[in-house]
């Protein structure tokens, strides 16, 4: 097996998520006795790549060109195939966000191969490896057996444990050799700014439902918020009454978190926004319905008005 | 302008885990189905280009005659016909699907073609980026904005990020998926429903398309997740809160 991690930058910083997929190249690596490798995309990468080089990786590929300013599909894709075609990889991951989601199936073609999303687990099915992941909005779990030779995955970052430390692997600058058409032009990027912690890898986040009744609200939610050095995360609800832009909602079509404390605040808990928070290590639930779903998958529960034990724990904190 | 809009039958996403498990495991159980509702918000965007010179909506469906209903429901929300290809009972991957509204895509032409981002059974979101590969068209996967230009010949989206919305401009043909805030899809009136029974239908079959008849991921089992303990430790007011996070040291 010849592995390659298919690292990436987000706002001029390594992705958090990258973790996951080391550590997954480092698992399967383990399995049969191999060495991985991993390539790092992006333009202006400063001190990325040594920060990425710590995981014993035998080789780290920079591709380091102004066509990877803004993420887009199609270089990517013809970066990554030329460099895995060159150098025979074919164990190819990725981390399970926007970036590598758009870009893997497209990759997978390119290369011919099978590919799995969001692997939560690898296992063994006739002493074949197989990729374990959530299916049908994370209520039920499937096993995936890819049969070309090439192997292409992203991995779920709320499952996996942290890469092990290791030593520096080579570093291999490489020239992609791609060209960027007028195909597909980048205009901006529209982001909401915040001085909270990301959402997607905090270990605390607050997280607002419908039952917060007001954008206004938010300000009392944000509150709670920094007296934890939580992270605000929030239902498709809120969201759609644009309460709060799209890259806070949590769940099936938002982000999937695994902090080790999340307050659900009056959230009723639908299937759609708990497959966001199945990795959450504590789900503490605030809501005045006893019977909301939330209180089946939450740790702790408190059956009350939300506008009364919002500014409670903010006091008591 | 003519566009396709591949629609996915989909077990309702409100049936119970081991019942969905049961059924695709072939052991029974009885589901739903329905339209895949990412794919119904493109059918219904669709729709909302007539005003800016889409005349022609095709529904392109790889399913069998037994869920002809949802395909049904989608046209009657206002598409034009449908092309219906039958997987003849073969469990087809992402990349045959892929494969098979190729097929489709090369034949009919289309300015551009709309996907649901993801099918909520599969949650794979494979399908859509697959195509626009096999093609060689640019893509614009999770979709909450849609303008074009004055020719029509470039189209610009909003697509939903992990660091927020990002704007491209996008050259036609290409391949659209959709997200949830693009739109609210229209629920398909009775006197539709019956009308859609009479649009032309396009019927091919899987393996009439020379596409490899071997899927490159098979599925080999399946599971429930280790659920969450079910119990949650229920405290009175907000001091017995604070008290219980204090002791299990889950704040300070
Ligand atoms: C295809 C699809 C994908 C989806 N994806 C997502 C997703 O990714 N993320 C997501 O979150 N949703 C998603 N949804 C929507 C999801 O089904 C729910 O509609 C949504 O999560 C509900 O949000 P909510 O809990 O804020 O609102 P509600 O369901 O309205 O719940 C509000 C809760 O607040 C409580 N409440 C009200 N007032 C108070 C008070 N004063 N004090 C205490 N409690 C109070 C109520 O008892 C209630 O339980 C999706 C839906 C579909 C169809
Ligand atoms: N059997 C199918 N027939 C028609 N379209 C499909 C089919 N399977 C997937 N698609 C389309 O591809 C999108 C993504 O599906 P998936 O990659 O399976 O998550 C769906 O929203 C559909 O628009």
């Amino acid at each position: 097996m010849n592995i390659l991690v298919v690292a990436e930058m987000q706002l001029g910083k390594l992705k958090p998520s990258n973790r996951a997929s080391i550590r997954m190249a480092q698992d399967l690596a383990k399995k049969d006795g191999d060495s991985f490798s991993m390539v790092l995309l992006g333009h202006q990468l400063g001190d990325a790549a040594n920060e990425l080089n710590r995981f014993g990786a035998k080789k780290l590929f920079v591709i380091d060109a102004p066509e990877f300013e803004h993420y887009l599909a199609k270089p990517l894709t013809d970066a990554v195939s030329n460099l895995a075609r060159e150098h025979g990889f074919d164990r190819i991951v990725g981390c399970e966000a926007t970036t590598a989601r758009d870009f893997f199936p497209r990759l997978a073609g390119a290369l011919d191969a099978g590919m799995c999303r969001g692997v939560s687990a690898l296992c063994e099915v006739n002493g074949e490896t197989c990729y374990q992941r959530a299916v049908f909005s994370g209520m039920a779990l499937r096993t995936e057996r890819i049969h070309t030779p090439i192997h292409v995955m992203t991995v779920d970052p709320t499952t996996m444990d942290d890469p092990t430390e290791g030593g520096a692997g080579e570093v291999v600058a490489f020239d992609a050799g791609v060209t960027v058409g007028d195909e597909i032009r980048f205009v901006e990027l529209r982001r909401a700014k915040s001085e909270r912690p990301d959402l997607s890898v905090a270990d605390r986040v607050v997280g607002a439902g419908r039952g917060i009744k007001s954008a206004e609200y938010l300000e009392t939610i944000g509150a709670l918020a920094d007296k934890l050095g939580a992270a605000v995360g929030a239902t498709r609800a809120v969201v759609d009454a644009g309460w709060l832009p799209n890259e806070f909602q949590v769940g099936q079509t938002g982000k999937a978190i695994a902090p080790k404390l999340y307050f659900a605040i009056g959230i009723s808990g639908a299937v759609q926004h708990a497959a966001g928070i199945r990795g959450a290590k504590t789900i503490v639930a605030i809501n005045k319905d006893a019977e909301a779903p939330i209180f089946k998958i939450a740790d702790i529960g408190i059956v009350a008005d939300l506008f009364d034990v919002v500014p409670q724990l903010i006091e008591g904190l | 302008m003519k566009v396709l809009v591949t629609v996915k039958p989909v077990a309702d996403p409100n049936t119970p885990p081991a019942a969905w498990i049961a059924e695709q495991e072939g052991k029974g159980g009885s589901v739903n189905d329905v339209a895949n509702y990412f794919d119904l918000i493109a059918v219904e965007q669709a729709i909302r280009l007539k005003d800016i010179g889409v005349t022609d909506i095709c529904i392109v469906s790889v399913t069998d005659d037994s869920k002809m209903a949802q395909v049904r429901s989608a046209i009657a929300m206002g598409a034009n016909r449908a092309t219906l290809i039958d997987p003849e009972g073969k469990q087809l991957g992402a990349y045959q699907l892929a494969a098979s509204i190729a097929h489709v895509v090369k034949k009919e032409e289309p300015a551009f073609v709309l996907m649901g981002k993801q099918a909520t059974d599969d949650d794979a979101s494979q399908v859509g980026p697959l195509l626009a590969g096999m093609l060689g068209w640019p893509q614009a996967t999770f979709v909450s904005e849609i303008g074009f230009n004055d020719d029509r010949s470039r189209v610009t989206v909003g697509r939903e990020t992990d660091e927020g919305v990002e704007v491209l401009d996008v050259k036609l043909p290409a391949i659209i998926t959709c997200d949830l805030r693009l739109n609210e899809p229209r629920y398909a009136t009775l006197p539709n429903l019956i009308k859609s029974k009479k649009a032309p239908m396009e019927r091919l079959k899987f393996t009439d398309l020379g596409i490899e008849d071997k899927p490159r991921v098979t599925v080999e089992a399946y599971s429930l997740p280790p659920g969450r303990s079910g119990k949650a430790k229920m405290v009175a007011d907000t001091a017995e809160l604070l008290t219980t996070l204090k002791d299990m040291k889950l704040v300070d």
